[in-house]
């Protein structure tokens, strides 16, 4: 019965022609929005390799240089674009691309697209997931907010009633046969997006939770909408109630909560994030100043170590134990505060995402940008590994400096280009999505908490006397 | 004319009666307020940062003139870094480059969040230094947006319409009695542009009424009147455009659903779509700009520097400084290398500049282009203008970065012209210093 039923309102929304031109241009826009999204992405992707080649290039050619020369000379670090950057980028437009490592300082990641021009959008670039969000939602619900009361009004529900037809299941019919709809916009989007894309495993693993979030996201809208339309008089009440739930839904509460829970959680301002860590960081060794009075204690240390009365008699270079001892205190120093930073992300982002439960657009939000890897928690995975491996090339420059051959003092002793080019290079992995999937936990659930809750709707809330 | 009047009495009876269009509009106050108050919070927020850096920087004067006093009294030893030297006197004159917000910040936070409006400068600064990065923020937020006033003008505002005009003429097509009303002496047009004209002027004082408060709080009329006379105008201009689009679509409409859902399209391609296509666009024919050729002065072209000899160095900085070859130092026979040593930085900066102006330009180029939509792209003009009176638009910020610029100049003029004539600071040299950079 429900399969006659779908069957039929599909034949419907065939023969109706304004249907029929929609679905085209949403299949055209679909198309051309996903091959701009990987030409910008593929553009962006080959500046971002030319860059990082060229910056290579630097220093696979350095001179000759003191080890601790080159930690202030530093490498830069470019972020790449995110794995699913054509479809959904995110955050990546806000957040900074360069990031400078080297000795004695934990840089911030600078240079963002936004600051480099005047406003273009203020709901980002147009990707598929723009379509997919905000677009295709509203076109289900321009589909559906009539659905019931159409027949209603026209008396077709009652003789449907009258051929013993279960109002539940009619129902339910309806709202199916729009959500499929909404379905193959969306699969049509992700096939494109397969045929243009990598085909990792872990590639695979996303656009099949993409597949679902929306999947489920759509579901609930189209089951609310048909509810709504069941339950309401005429189609101008539940067009009235539909378009302002949306617009609660996709345009005030997200940033209402998104305001609020940077309250809730507050950040340090830059300037007491800096002075903060430069107090903290005035406590260890200061590798630059010889009358540092740690520096003195770490000597007598290694002078009695190597059972020797000066740093000249030393079979190796003080200098880079202090530069390693220095910066082992400094990274203590940055990790308690850029790690109460992250701390304070991942409350903000945990409460934003506790939202989901009252607006389930949110919880499709996060979910989009975290399976596209464009997400606030894909950004500090970033740059978490690239402070490892500053740490990395920072102690293998300073135990170059130590144990390398020269002598404390032996300021000039440089090392040439053998060495340099055996440092290895930042290669970033984006980390795999089944290995983060608890961060998301909160908007599954939310998802799928409103989806079985809109299904109750239309399964047990749908008063047969309100309907006929 | 009173024929007119009745009309509008009459649209203030279905405004009264309307219940659901009273809990909008009121929902569209209280979101005026939340925004004007999310400007009004960062306003403070800066100027109290403002504040604090500027007392932190008294206090470090003081202690480096009591350091002054110490030292002309034999008290204290002179430090490593020794502040009689004019390179390190300078280098601890505290000197901030800060961009005050302008009152107006309160109706637009505009691009504030993507910049960082305080800076210490040294002669060793660039304008794009890590340390010029903005506020520390939750980036996801920031992708959301700040619900401040001008996205609630530009955004919002539409909708408000929506929710008050979608029935107006649409549902007298609904209950199929359109027609008789135009048998009232009045015409179709005419009977539209007066209710029209009603929820323009309610939504217009409304907002006016809502600003006035916040714009007395943040000193707005004593300080930028005219800024806010212009937003104003932009408002009028902006709830006109909108009722403009809004009164074409129900002259045509063929009932309420119809025009709601007509309306409520025109919103999404404007607000949502337009902007986002020509985002798009401009990401493609302008790639993120990864720096590069910064980044090769601020190490590749800065080591080269640091590689050469001293009497390169000291033939580069009297070419690129002629007025140094009157200097005391420029008459000696023998080369100083402390002296080279600490002009280095004025041959750095040069390049810097270079770079930094070559940035800028394909800033520009990019900036050019985006104007070039924004006749296809009306709600981002607004929000362009909007953020120009605010003071918070890309260009108030490469103002700000001019200024940080001409700071880092005279530093090094002032290194250059001192170390070169030898001069020893003094406390009152040091007090001329801090003259210099006063904020």
């Amino acid at each position: 019965m429900m399969i006659s039923i779908i069957l039929n309102e599909w034949k419907i929304l065939v023969r109706n022609q304004s249907i029929v031109y929609v679905s085209l241009v949403f299949m055209l826009s679909i198309i051309s929005v996903v091959w701009m999204g990987n030409l910008q992405s593929k553009n962006q992707s080959q500046a971002q390799i030319a860059a990082e080649k060229h910056i290579r290039a630097q220093w696979d050619n350095l001179e000759p240089m003191n080890p601790h020369r080159a930690a202030h000379y530093g490498v830069y670090v470019f972020k790449p674009i995110s794995i699913l950057n054509s479809l959904d980028d995110g955050v990546s437009s806000i957040t900074g691309n360069v990031l400078k490592l080297e000795g004695h300082v934990q840089n911030e990641i600078v240079h963002s697209e936004a600051s480099q021009s005047i406003a273009i959008s203020r709901f980002g670039k147009l990707k598929p997931s723009t379509i997919l969000q905000y677009m295709v939602p509203l076109f289900l619900i321009f589909l559906s907010f009539g659905s019931i009361s159409n027949d209603k009004e026209t008396g077709r529900l009652k003789l449907i009633a009258l051929q013993g037809v279960s109002l539940e299941k009619l129902v339910l019919s309806k709202s199916l046969s729009i959500w499929l709809y909404g379905l193959i916009l969306l699969i049509f989007s992700i096939v494109l997006q397969l045929l243009l894309g990598s085909s990792s495993a872990d590639f695979g693993t996303r656009i099949g939770f993409i597949l679902i979030s929306y999947g489920l996201y759509y579901f609930i809208v189209v089951c609310l909408s048909t509810y709504m339309s069941a339950s309401f008089k005429n189609n101008t009440s539940a067009i009235s109630l539909l378009l302002s739930t949306w617009i609660l839904w996709t345009i005030f509460l997200p940033k209402i909560w998104g305001n609020t829970v940077e309250k809730v959680h507050p950040l340090p301002s830059r300037q007491n994030f800096i002075l903060q860590m430069k107090e903290d960081r005035s406590k260890g060794i200061d590798g630059h100043n010889p009358t540092d009075e740690r520096r003195s204690k770490l000597k007598e240390e290694y002078l009695a170590r190597y059972n020797v009365d000066s740093l000249s008699q030393l079979p190796i270079n003080f200098d880079g134990i202090v530069m390693q001892a220095d910066e082992e205190y400094g990274n203590q120093v940055w990790d308690k505060h850029f790690g109460n930073n992250y701390l304070i992300y991942q409350k903000q982002k945990r409460l934003y995402q506790l939202s989901g439960l009252l607006n389930p657009f949110s919880s499709l939000q996060n979910l989009s940008m975290g399976f596209c890897g464009s997400d606030m928690i894909h950004h500090l995975d970033f740059l978490k590994k690239a402070e490892l491996y500053r740490r990395y090339l920072i102690k293998t420059l300073n135990d170059k400096h130590a144990h390398g051959g020269s002598k404390t003092g032996e300021w000039r002793w440089t090392v040439d280009n053998t060495f340099f080019r055996s440092v290895k290079t930042f290669e970033y992995q984006t980390m795999k999505i089944k290995d983060q999937i608890e961060n998301y936990y909160i908007d599954i659930l939310s998802l799928i908490v409103w989806a079985l809750f809109s299904g109750f709707l239309i399964r047990y809330k749908i008063k047969r006397d309100i309907i006929i | 004319m009173s024929k007119y009047l009745d009309i509008l009495k009459f649209e203030s009876f279905h405004f009264i009666n309307s219940p659901y269009k009273i809990i909008s509009i009121l929902l569209y106050a209280i979101s005026i307020l939340y925004g004007c108050q999310t400007g009004y919070d960062l306003f403070k927020k800066h100027n109290i940062e403002i504040k604090s850096i500027k007392s932190k920087n008294a206090d470090f004067e003081k202690k480096m003139l009591v350091q002054y006093d110490e030292l002309e009294q034999g008290l204290i030893e002179k430090p490593r870094r020794d502040p009689t030297i004019p390179y390190w006197a300078i280098w601890n004159t505290p000197s901030y480059a800060l961009k005050s917000p302008s009152p107006m910040i309160v109706f637009s936070t505009g691009q504030a969040e993507q910049y960082g409006y305080y800076k210490k400068v040294t002669n060793w600064s660039t304008v794009f230094d890590n340390d010029l990065a903005e506020e520390i923020a939750n980036p996801e937020r920031l992708a959301l947006g700040t619900l401040d006033f001008s996205f609630v003008l530009l955004f919002l505002t539409p909708i408000l319409l929506i929710i008050l005009l979608f029935n107006i003429g649409g549902l007298e097509k609904d209950n199929g009695f359109d027609k008789l009303i135009y048998l009232n002496d009045f015409s179709k047009k005419s009977w539209l542009i007066t209710r029209f004209s009603y929820y323009f002027l309610v939504l217009f004082t409304l907002i006016c009424f809502l600003l006035i408060p916040y714009a007395v709080l943040s000193g707005v009329f004593t300080n930028e009147l005219m800024s806010f006379f212009t937003l104003m105008v932009l408002i009028f201009l902006y709830i006109f455009l909108w009722v403009s689009i809004f009164y074409f679509i129900n002259y045509w409409g063929k009932g309420s659903v119809d025009q709601a859902i007509k309306m409520i399209s025109v919103w999404v391609a404007l607000s949502i779509i337009m902007p986002g296509f020509f985002h798009q666009i401009t990401s493609i024919k302008f790639s993120t700009n990864y720096m590069v050729d910064y980044l090769d002065v601020a190490r590749d072209q800065r080591y080269e520097i640091f590689d050469m000899s001293t009497d390169t160095l000291q033939n580069e900085l009297l070419e690129s400084f002629p007025v140094l070859k009157s200097s005391v130092y420029a008459q000696d026979t023998t080369i100083n290398k402390g002296i080279i040593n600490r002009s280095i930085s004025g041959l750095v900066n040069i390049l810097n500049k270079k770079a930094s102006g070559k940035i800028e330009k394909e800033s520009e180029l990019k900036n050019n282009f985006v104007r070039s939509t924004l006749l296809l792209n009306p709600i981002m003009y607004f929000q362009n203008k909007i953020n120009e009176v605010s003071k918070a638009d890309y260009y108030a910020y490469r103002l700000y970065r001019e200024n940080i610029q001409n700071s880092i100049d005279k530093k090094i003029e002032l290194i250059l012209r001192d170390t070169w004539n030898k001069e020893e600071v003094d406390k009152e040299r040091y007090i001329e210093y801090l003259q210099e950079f006063k904020n």
